[in-house]
């Protein structure tokens, strides 16, 4: 069976991938069973009926504190675009967009750095320094030098994750082979032609995979800065529900902040696939 | 002929170990130049030099009396490998060198390029026909080519450009042999018809004698030592058989002064 050329059949594969999700579930309800036999409020490891009751206040309910909350009534669509948990999803985003955005620029250093020997000269040595700086560390002086709103949120996530993001495009931009680039010049390019005609769209594609790669990075970072500063946001509603032992929303917001990565992932994939049908992945 | 390639006193160091000394060798216009040797004698680095993609470290590299410091239009170059953008299809790999030329990088976004881009399309499309490619081949990426297919692509994307000198590096050396031969015969004739000079490296005496107007042989005399230019043998085209391959009294005076200075068993004998 543990053999190197084993070729599982269908059914075989289909029950392998899916064992432990069943496994992982029947344990949590068989856990949350025996805890409610010894305690039926237990609210560690709530119950089926305790996780309904909480996925359906976050996903149909407005913030109870929040001001303008909108309507608790009205159609299923109405409701979950007014819920707390739709409200911490677009705050979330709107940051994550943010550092999505920030990282163009990441991309586009990492490329002249690989380039044009001098950028690379002036820029890698700092950056090799700045990639080890642990970017939670430097979490109070962010607060400090640029207070306590979105920009030293979104400062946090420059600082964990663009450095990563330069040397990453500066290390793909030195991969493409040398051949391409003299190619390149004997056919009437220039060293901007060369640069983004060639070797960026050539690095594009292994980019993207990059950045996908470090998605669970820029979360963790936007979520560190939510948790520690914020009054929106998925990290800052899991924060704020903790301290009420609110397990049974806290669970539900896990697994959609899971299934938003997931999808962002999903849709970069298929996105990379469009745009690059000539890149076959590794 | 005027020298259309000089070089003059060539050396090059890498980490203190010498390549290549003293290297003296002129091209005509015109000349289809096959440089043979055993690998490692430096005779890739010779063809980087011309092409101006390294730098000598004494003496100089003269293309039409001047001195290029890196690769241009004028200097065509079909590498072993890597010989085409993997993200372009083959009309886009064919049309690149044009479009650069022509447009720029700024110029593309100009409705002008996609108007002239039609026309372009259509001159690749000759190109693939004298290469023996199909139309349908054209809106391939060059990795559902072959390799045969991959460096007749090559060849039709740096002969677009027209330039004065075609390098050739070790460019057939992954094919197999029947593919091998099909594109030899293809490369001298397309040599004939354009009357570029071509510079073909090879490792394969039999390929170079059947290419080169001129063979030159690259070699050591001592293992540590640096390399030389062993021969420069002219190939009469009046020695060579219809089908361009040299007579047999040709072959055995090559044969003979290659097996004398001892180069025979180094150079790898193969199909031509």
């Amino acid at each position: 069976m543990l053999r190197i050329d084993a070729s599982p059949n269908r059914i075989t594969t289909w029950t392998l991938s899916w064992f432990l999700f069943a496994a992982g579930i029947a344990l949590y309800f068989y856990t949350s069973h025996s805890r409610h036999i010894e305690n039926p409020e237990d609210k560690v490891v709530p119950s089926l009926t305790q996780l309904a009751q909480g996925t359906a206040d976050a996903f149909l309910k407005p913030d109870s504190e929040q001001k303008d909350a909108g309507p608790a009534e009205g159609s299923l669509p109405a409701k979950f675009f007014s819920s707390m948990l739709w409200t911490d999803t677009v705050a979330s985003s709107k940051r994550f967009a943010w550092s999505m955005a920030l990282l163009v620029p990441a991309v586009l250093l990492g490329l002249h750095m690989g380039m044009f020997p001098i950028i690379g000269t002036f820029f890698l040595r700092f950056i090799l320094f700045f990639d080890k700086i642990i970017a939670l560390s430097v979490l109070p002086i962010l607060f400090i030098a640029f207070g306590i709103d979105e920009l030293s949120k979104v400062m946090l996530i420059v600082i964990g994750v663009t450095p990563t993001i330069i040397l990453d495009s500066f290390n793909l931009t030195k991969s493409v082979p040398p051949e391409q680039i003299v190619k390149g010049f004997t056919l009437g390019a220039h060293d901007f032609g060369v640069t983004y005609r060639i070797v960026m769209k050539q690095i594009l594609p292994r980019v993207l995979n990059s950045i996908r790669l470090n998605l669970k990075s820029i979360m963790l970072f936007l979520f560190a800065g939510e948790m520690i500063a914020s009054q929106d946001g998925l990290a800052f509603r899991i924060a704020l529900l903790r301290r009420h032992m609110g397990m049974n929303v806290i669970i539900p917001y896990v697994l959609w902040v899971a299934l938003l990565l997931f999808l962002v992932d999903l849709t970069m994939r298929l996105l990379n696939k469009k745009i690059h049908p000539w890149f076959r992945e590794a | 002929m005027t020298d259309l390639i000089q070089l003059e006193n060539i050396g090059v160091t890498y980490h203190s170990k010498k390549v290549l000394d003293s290297l003296t060798l002129s091209i005509a216009a015109g000349e289809f130049i096959a440089v043979c040797g055993e690998t490692g004698c430096g005779k890739s680095t010779m063809l980087r030099l011309i092409l101006g993609a390294e730098r000598p470290t004494s003496g100089r590299v003269l293309i039409d009396g001047r001195e290029l410091p890196r690769p241009d239009r004028n200097r065509g170059y079909v590498p072993q490998k890597y010989s085409l953008f993997p993200d372009k299809t083959v009309l886009d790999n064919i049309t690149f060198g044009p479009e650069m030329e022509e447009f720029g990088l700024i110029g593309m976004l100009t409705p002008r390029y996609y108007r002239r881009r039609a026309e372009l399309r259509e001159q690749a499309h000759a190109y693939l026909r004298q290469m023996g490619l199909q139309p349908g081949d054209g809106a391939k990426y060059p990795d559902q080519l072959s390799g045969g297919m991959q460096q007749r692509v090559a060849i039709a994307q740096a002969l677009i450009m027209r330039p004065k000198i075609l390098l050739m590096d070790e460019a057939f050396s992954a094919l197999d042999p029947a593919t091998r031969g099909g594109m030899q015969r293809l490369v001298r004739k397309l040599w004939a018809e354009t009357g570029t000079t071509i510079l073909f490296v090879t490792h394969n005496i039999s390929e170079a004698i059947f290419l080169g107007t001129r063979v030159v042989v690259l070699g050591k005399d001592d293992p540590a030592g640096s390399s030389k230019v062993m021969f420069d043998l002219e190939i009469p085209e009046e020695s060579r058989e219809p089908s361009g391959i040299v007579g047999r009294d040709e072959m055995d005076r090559l044969s003979a002064l290659i097996e004398g200075a001892g180069l025979g068993e180094k150079l790898e004998i193969g199909v031509a």
